[in-house]
């Protein structure tokens, strides 16, 4: 493997259900100057630019990327675009990083943009990820897409609802300590469970809100920001994994992936995790931000991240592990999460962002006390690509 | 790219016009192509590494159309991703994946269907919703707009434009004679000064690419084998209006790049072959320039050069004048030069074939700018 790829700039918004004030561009323009001025950097030192933009229709516009070319400053410069669903903002890191490791530049830029709080409904939109034919009528949505996990997930391991409700409860006090979050009011367990049903059991306070804002990281060459005398976060291993397209290829007897977990999230911990020498993420590991949309996903998430045995982490909640202040082992999203803030282009992407900001000590009041090794996670598809990555200080 | 390991092209399959008959799904034909892109790579699906898809949501019409082709490519349980923003960005993002050390293997894939009900709608949405949309401003008024520009620049280049357009679909039907007829019959103007006829109405096609990392082909024996001995890739913006339509800034980048990284300080002379992204004949003209091919001084005198018998042929497969499957024409072409290095490329076959250059466009009036020079034998630069 090549020399270390390292984070030298991070950009987010603050993010909210609408931004009238700014258009597309220029939510992604608000969030590369957000980087730029934390990396101290100027647009001729920016080799090349990856881009973020999930479907194309959460913002209206076909191929949106090519709007955003003036936004991230790439005229004339190495420019593409990457879209893994829901994981696109870890999967334009690792493309970022990639960029890097191949020795083809020394610096790249990350960066995009989303507006699911101004696309109408996300629903409907997201209906149009399966297949025409013989899913997409059902209808679909992800949401009860994951809240058929979540059934199996309670079949297999007892979950129950309250215990849905007590990844909210932890979510949304984390996020309460974070500017960049979208949903920032504390909530309760009795607030949650007298939610609207929205897909059993997954109720409204259970989902992730539609948030509009941008993101934006710079990675560079270890040599180049030695160079330099920079600071950096360390990209120290990085994966993905992919699971089938058909949900029903998740069921029966030979399946290979059961709904109830996230097997090829876990595999791409695995391959992450072997290239970072973690051997034991339980112990290791400090914080750890998960992309989980719904309440529910966030304990297969935690389970896959191998931060709790199978089935084990509901347990753990109730007990009080992965809150902020715990001193039993990581905290999981103490940025409040996908739970609280979900701009889909770059909800990986943040965290990422807030991975790094935790290992390089500048998180604030979400601040995990001695974080030095973080993981992040991105979903994507129908639960379907899963990006992971590991950073240190 | 400072490339830590030579990468190598050792398995393309191209299929620039599939029928239209219903007897397969997308879906069935890529898993098709998959296994005859291994078998012409002498590798199974155990041997993939890593995926890297391109497709266009609105051409499919889907959201997030890697996700129907992750099973049919062999993306399940492995690392998959994609490059919406054009079909060649697959194979560049492919071969920095292998240079970085981090895979031994990648397959590239790309494809353009054509059941949408209209392609050039599909294309309308990529405008500015608020400025520009209203306008009929499809990839072919992009086109057209560019080639009036260079005509303003450069006055005869229309002449020169149609002598290029019964070559490239002389080309074509000498490639693909089932596919491609050689005769040009222009009809009346579409979008000013593009008649019908000068750009072939959109066709189903799809292509797929096996990479390598040197010491994987090394130690399976692999070949024929072409080298990517220079990358070189950038974006012009999106606003036609914020460009200078009579140039290719974005090529010349591109071009600096890939030329810089393969050695190549002479590229009038360096090439045995090229393969150049021609939606229209201008856009030909346009390349032949910013790849430092034939200035426009030069166009009228030195064209017979780049002719099928010329000393270095452009676009012997016929190129998009003669097979126009939209959204994968840019991977096809780096596909045609890689298989004619390897020897393996069909009718259209040059003798004798070292040295290959590539060029790929995607989007309006050639935003996207991407360049690959392919060799029998790859240089390596330092790590």
């Amino acid at each position: 493997m090549s020399a270390r790829v390292g984070i030298i700039g991070i950009g987010q918004s603050n993010f909210q259900a609408r931004r009238d004030d700014a258009s597309y561009p220029d939510l992604v323009r608000e969030a590369v100057a957000l980087a730029m001025k934390d990396a101290g950097l100027g647009f001729d030192e920016i080799e090349a630019v990856v881009y973020s933009l999930s479907p194309d229709a959460m913002v209206g516009i076909g191929n949106a990327e090519r709007l955003g070319v003036d936004a991230v400053g790439a005229r004339n410069k190495r420019f593409l675009r990457i879209n893994t669903g829901g994981a696109t903002g870890i999967s334009s890191v690792a493309a970022a990083w990639t960029h890097v490791a191949a020795g083809a530049c020394d610096v790249v830029l990350t960066a995009g943009a989303d507006k699911v709080g101004e696309c109408g409904d996300s629903q409907t939109v997201l209906n149009k990820i399966w297949d025409p034919i013989y899913e997409r009528s059902l209808p679909l949505g992800t949401i009860n897409m994951l809240a058929m996990s979540a059934v199996r997930y309670m079949h297999k391991y007892g979950m129950t609802e309250e215990d849905m409700a007590r990844v909210v409860v932890k979510n949304r006090r984390h996020a309460a300590r974070n500017p960049h979050a979208h949903l920032r009011k504390e909530t309760t367990i009795d607030e949650v469970m007298a939610s609207r049903m929205i897909s059993w059991p997954v109720k409204l306070f259970d989902c992730c809100p539609q948030s509009s804002g941008g993101g934006a990281m710079i990675l560079a060459s270890e040599r180049w920001i030695k160079a330099r005398g920079l600071n950096a976060v360390w990209i120290t291993g990085l994966a993905h994994s992919s699971e089938s397209y058909y949900l029903g290829d998740r069921m029966g007897r030979h399946v290979v992936a059961d709904h109830a977990d996230a097997h090829a999230l876990a595999a791409s911990f695995r391959k992450s995790y072997a290239m970072a020498g973690i051997t034991d993420p339980a112990r290791q590991i400090h914080a750890a931000e998960l992309y989980a949309p719904f309440s529910n996903t966030e304990f297969h998430s935690i389970e896959a991240a191998g931060l709790a045995g199978l089935g084990q982490s509901p347990a753990m909640l109730r007990e009080g592990a992965f809150a902020l202040g715990t001193n039993a082992g990581a905290v999981v999203n103490a940025s409040g999460g996908t739970l609280c803030t979900n701009a889909i282009a770059v909800t990986a992407m943040a965290r990422v962002a807030e991975a790094a900001l935790q290992v390089r000590g500048d998180a604030g009041e979400r601040q995990v006390k001695g974080a030095r090794i973080a993981v992040a996670s991105g979903n994507g598809g129908d639960h379907q690509f899963f990006g992971t990555m590991v950073l240190e200080a | 790219m400072t490339a830590r390991t030579r990468i190598g092209v050792v398995g393309a399959v191209i299929k620039p016009c599939i029928a239209e008959d219903g007897r397969l799904s997308l879906e069935e034909r890529l898993h098709q192509a998959l296994h005859e892109t291994l078998a012409d790579a002498g590798l199974t699906t155990k041997d993939l590494e890593g995926i890297v898809v391109a497709a266009n949501d609105q051409y499919d019409g889907r959201a997030i159309s890697i996700m129907m082709a992750s099973a049919p490519l062999g993306g399940v349980d492995r690392d998959i991703l994609s490059t919406p923003s054009a079909g060649e960005h697959a194979f560049v993002l492919g071969a920095l994946r292998i240079a970085s050390g981090q895979f031994r293997t990648q397959l590239v894939a790309a494809w353009s269907p054509t059941e949408a009900s209209s392609i050039a709608e599909a294309q309308r949405l990529a405008a500015d919703p608020y400025f520009h949309r209203r306008l009929p401003l499809d990839e072919l008024a992009a086109a057209a707009l560019q080639a009036n520009a260079l005509e303003h620049a450069a006055p005869g280049a229309g002449e020169l434009a149609a002598t290029l357009l019964a070559t490239g679909r002389a080309n074509g039907a000498h490639a693909y004679p089932d596919l491609v007829a050689a005769d040009v019959v222009q009809g009346r103007p579409t979008r000013w000064p593009l008649r019908e006829g000068v750009v072939p109405a959109p066709v189903t096609g799809l292509v797929v690419m096996m990479l390598a990392s040197e010491d994987f082909i090394e130690e399976r024996g692999l070949g024929p084998v072409a080298w990517i001995s220079g990358m070189g890739w950038a974006t012009e913006p999106a606003f036609l209006g914020d460009r200078a339509l009579a140039s290719a800034p974005a090529l010349d980048a591109a071009a600096r790049q890939a030329y810089g990284e393969a050695g190549v300080t002479d590229p009038g002379t360096a090439f045995d072959l090229a393969e150049i992204t021609d939606v229209t004949p201008y856009q030909h003209l346009l390349a032949l320039e910013a790849l430092g091919l034939a200035g426009r001084a030069e166009w009228r005198d030195r064209l017979a050069e780049f002719g099928p018998t010329g000393r270095m042929p452009v676009n012997l497969s016929g190129g998009v004048g003669s097979l126009n499957p939209v959204y994968c024409t840019g991977l096809i072409r780096i596909a045609e030069v890689a298989n004619q290095v390897r020897g393996r490329v069909g009718r259209h076959q040059k003798e004798g074939v070292r040295r290959g250059l590539a060029h790929a466009a995607s989007g309006p009036a050639m935003q996207y700018q991407t360049v690959v020079v392919l060799e029998a034998t790859g240089r390596r630069t330092a790590a």
